[in-house]
């Protein structure tokens, strides 16, 4: 596989377009605005995101999309990761959008994605339970086969977007095996055609993304609406899991780049004892760790795109490798930038802590650095039982290679 | 892409296989196989012999111009011969320093005749090269240097100083850095030459280090008289000179990296030895693997070796398109040596106790070099500028914060 590293002439121009976009419509005093706003949703915002073709970024065009790729899309999650950017655009293009577009039917993308892309449905995915946990067994929602349909009831929790979107994509259990990844089945349900879904706001952390608890209560749905086959989720699930973990990556990257630029600034305008702060060499130090980081978070970040672009079987090794990596380094980078921001970053007013909130975030969704630590742990230990017990051996007293 | 011939790349990997069978030292890879003694003139003339067939065969030298005797392969080709030679292991090549710092330094300052002069030698292993940079007074501070050139005639008289002298013990040719004008500014006042080890007043005294090797030497210039012509690059513009080979130095020579090829699936991450390591060692009845902290330590380096090749890959990239400005190559510079570091600190606590016995010891695991690798990383957090002067660089150059000191 050919990996592009660094940028095309044509993603040059996306990046400066976003860039300039997102300073013009949302600047961070409308970040704040929206976090003050229960949805967090700006329509006339969304309206302008679907004119530029973000919204359907990497549909065909015969869907109503743009026609680009995932990596692409990726620069357009830096920026918004550098803007903070409020809303669902997450929820509607990664966990629903680009599943509908890989395991829907005709119809459901003929019915869909056009209204994705021209701004008029928003999506949003219902996974996370009780327990906040990723992992097949945490899913005991129940969908039940009654009378022709299924028949849905249980809470989900850390649901983003639940109160703005038309569509949500619900993880729900329909059987019950040995084997818990089996019997899971994803649910399209068109919210404004149902009753019995609940909403409530939760109070949490990172408010530029807002997040629900959603109650089901005897809500029925067809089996036209199952997305993939009956209880076959999960591997979907496991799909929707890299394409997003590695655009979160590519989030949090955005964001650390720009925390190190605003630190970088302050550093050369802020005097104490007669100074720049930014010729101590304590600081220099610890800024220039922060630039070793991100170079690294995003060479991982811009190989763990380009494996999820080409299909390429390396794709779940990379995300994983990004998102340990990317996770640990931004979320070292965030606090840093506050302490070296002094006592003016860990004020409300000051920005700081929306880029701390939302790194922390990022890297807590689909598991976190240590989680994907531990993939790769796996990884090895595969490959080393599949090399016939590694290709090294030692023997002797020498380590000496096998083959 | 690297498969434009698949063809012609397998029968390529089958040849430079075969060759390596065939030319490779006897009994290599082989439980039985005894290394010469590191640092010896036997492992020296091993290095310089296995160097010298390497670049017959047509195995190295890529990147440099034919003229000065570089040999032209396709990057998917280089890829193919790397990785076969990664595949075994070889020899250590002797005086490494020639083609990783003086060839570059000779491209960008040397004229053409120096060129023509030194760098096919270099590239056949024909003469081997040493640094004589850091002085006692000047070693992170390296513009300090001491070292006095008098012009005579057609030649300059050099007398002082220089320690932690690299490859200096087999030496044919060094390069060094000297005061030429002792009234001018610093970063204005240094030649940078080369000259011939075997020059009346050059000595060598070895320079035991922590690990019990003498890698290293000190030497002394006591009137060496080095010819005008030797001079690299214009009067006064030594600093300069010797930048660029720390550069070269510190970024390892981005311009002989292999291209990014999909990952082996039986080396993910270049860390199967530790785990072969830690599935081999028992700590109170369970493997080392078994413990997560270490499964997390190893996979973490797996990690940073794949993100260090994807960087190495995203500043090749940017040098082709001219984005380079040569201060990133800090960046890899430090993490790689404090990597190294970290890595062989991981290496010592899977092994315990046993990580004390040395070469000589019966019981040593690969004769003691894991012990040496441990002690002898303490010096890459040193060598060619300390970490410490890296970073501060990344913060005055590329993120332009004042300067820290007068």
């Amino acid at each position: 596989m050919a990996i592009e590293y660094g940028l095309n002439e044509e993603q040059e121009m996306l990046k400066t377009m976003a860039r300039d976009f997102l300073a013009n419509e949302c600047p961070m005093t409308h970040v704040r605005e929206l976090m003050e706003d229960d949805t967090g949703f700006d329509p006339e915002l969304w309206k302008k995101m679907a004119e530029v073709g973000w919204l359907g970024l990497v549909f065909p065009e015969e869907y109503g999309g743009s026609g680009m790729n995932f990596r692409d899309l990726t620069i357009l999650l830096e920026e918004m990761g550098r803007a903070v950017l409020p809303g669902p655009f997450v929820s509607t293009s990664l966990l629903v959008g680009i599943p509908i577009l890989a395991y829907g039917t005709e119809e459901q993308k003929n019915e869909i994605l056009p209204k994705i892309a021209s701004g008029e449905a928003v999506c949003t995915l219902a996974a996370l339970e009780e327990d906040g946990d990723w992992w097949a067994d945490s899913i005991n929602i129940r969908a039940d086969y009654r009378g022709g349909h299924y028949v849905i009831n249980g809470t989900k929790l850390f649901v983003p977007d639940a109160k703005v979107a038309d569509y949500m994509l619900i993880v729900a259990r329909t059987k019950r095996t040995e084997n818990p990844e089996e019997g899971i089945t994803l649910f399209l349900l068109d919210t404004k055609e149902v009753y019995g879904t609940m909403s409530t706001l939760l109070k949490t952390m990172d408010e530029t993304r807002k997040q629900y608890e959603v109650v089901f209560l005897n809500v029925p749905i067809s089996a036209e609406n199952i997305l993939g086959e009956l209880h076959q989720g999960w591997p979907i699930m496991k799909q929707i899991a890299l394409n997003t973990t590695a655009a979160l990556c590519a989030e949090m990257v955005g964001a650390g780049e720009k925390v190190l630029e605003m630190t970088v600034d302050y550093l050369k305008e802020r005097i104490a004892f007669g100074v720049p702060i930014g010729s101590f060499q304590a600081l220099q130090h610890r800024a220039s760790d922060l630039v070793i980081g991100l170079e690294y978070s995003r060479s991982l970040m811009e190989w763990a795109a380009e494996t999820i672009k080409e299909g390429d079987p390396d794709a779940a090794t990379a995300v994983a490798m990004a998102k340990s990596f990317c996770g640990d380094t931004c979320k070292k980078v965030v606090a840093e930038g506050i302490q070296m921001h002094g006592g003016i970053g860990f004020t409300w007013d000051h920005d700081m802590h929306l880029y701390f909130k939302r790194v922390w975030t990022d890297d807590n969704a689909f598991g976190d650095s240590n989680y994907h630590r531990e993939l790769i742990a796996k990884k090895l230990d595969e490959i080393h039982q599949l090399a016939g017990g590694g290709r090294w051996k030692i023997t002797s007293g020498r380590m000496i290679p096998m083959g | 892409m690297t498969d434009e011939e698949p063809g012609k790349l397998e029968a390529l990997r089958q040849e430079v296989r075969a060759w390596l069978k065939e030319n490779l030292p006897e009994g290599w890879g082989s439980p039985g196989y005894v290394a010469p003694e590191r640092g010896s003139k036997e492992a020296h003339d091993l290095g310089k012999a296995w160097q010298k067939k390497v670049y017959d065969a047509g195995y190295t030298g890529f990147g440099i111009p034919t003229e000065y005797g570089g040999i032209e392969r396709s990057r998917a080709e280089v890829a193919v011969i790397r990785d076969e030679m990664q595949r075994t292991g070889t020899p250590p090549p002797a005086g490494s320093l020639g083609p990783m710092i003086v060839i570059p330094t000779l491209l960008r300052y040397g004229n053409e005749e120096q060129k023509k002069r030194f760098i096919p030698k270099i590239l056949s292993a024909e003469e081997s090269w040493c640094e004589c940079f850091s002085e006692p007074d000047a070693g992170s501070d390296l513009a300090n240097i001491q070292k006095t050139g008098v012009r005579d005639g057609d030649e300059w008289v050099v007398n002082g100083q220089s320690v932690w002298t690299s490859g200096s013990k087999f030496a044919d040719w060094g390069v060094v850095p000297v005061k030429t004008d002792p009234n001018a500014p610093r970063h204005r006042n240094l030649s940078y030459f080369v000259f011939d080890c075997t020059s009346p007043g050059f000595e060598v005294r070895p320079l035991k280090q922590m690990t019990g090797d003498a890698e290293f030497s000190e030497t002394f210039f006591d009137n060496v008289r080095i010819p005008h012509a030797n001079m690299i690059g214009e009067e006064g513009q030594g600093w300069y000179v010797a930048m660029a080979t720390l550069e070269a130095e510190r970024g390892g020579g981005i311009q002989f990296v292999a291209p990014s090829r999909r990952i082996e699936p039986t080396t993910l991450g270049g860390v199967d030895i530790y785990v072969e390591l830690a599935k081999n060692t028992k700590r109170r009845g369970k493997t080392v693997w078994d413990d997560p902290i270490f499964r997390q330590r190893i996979a973490q380096f797996a990690i940073e070796n794949e993100a260090m090749r994807h960087s190495r890959e995203r500043m090749r990239v940017k040098a082709i398109k001219r984005q380079l400005t040569g201060n990133e190559q800090s960046i890899g510079s430090i993490f790689s040596r404090e990597k190294n570091q970290r890595q062989a600190n991981m290496v010592a606590e899977i092994m315990g106790a046993n990580i004390q016995f040395m070469r000589g010891d019966p019981r040593a695991l690969d004769d003691g070099s894991w012990t040496y690798t441990f002690l002898r990383t303490r010096g890459n957090t040193i060598e060619t500028g300390t970490t410490e002067v890296l970073r501060g660089i990344i913060a005055e150059r590329m993120l332009g914060l004042p300067r820290s000191r007068q």
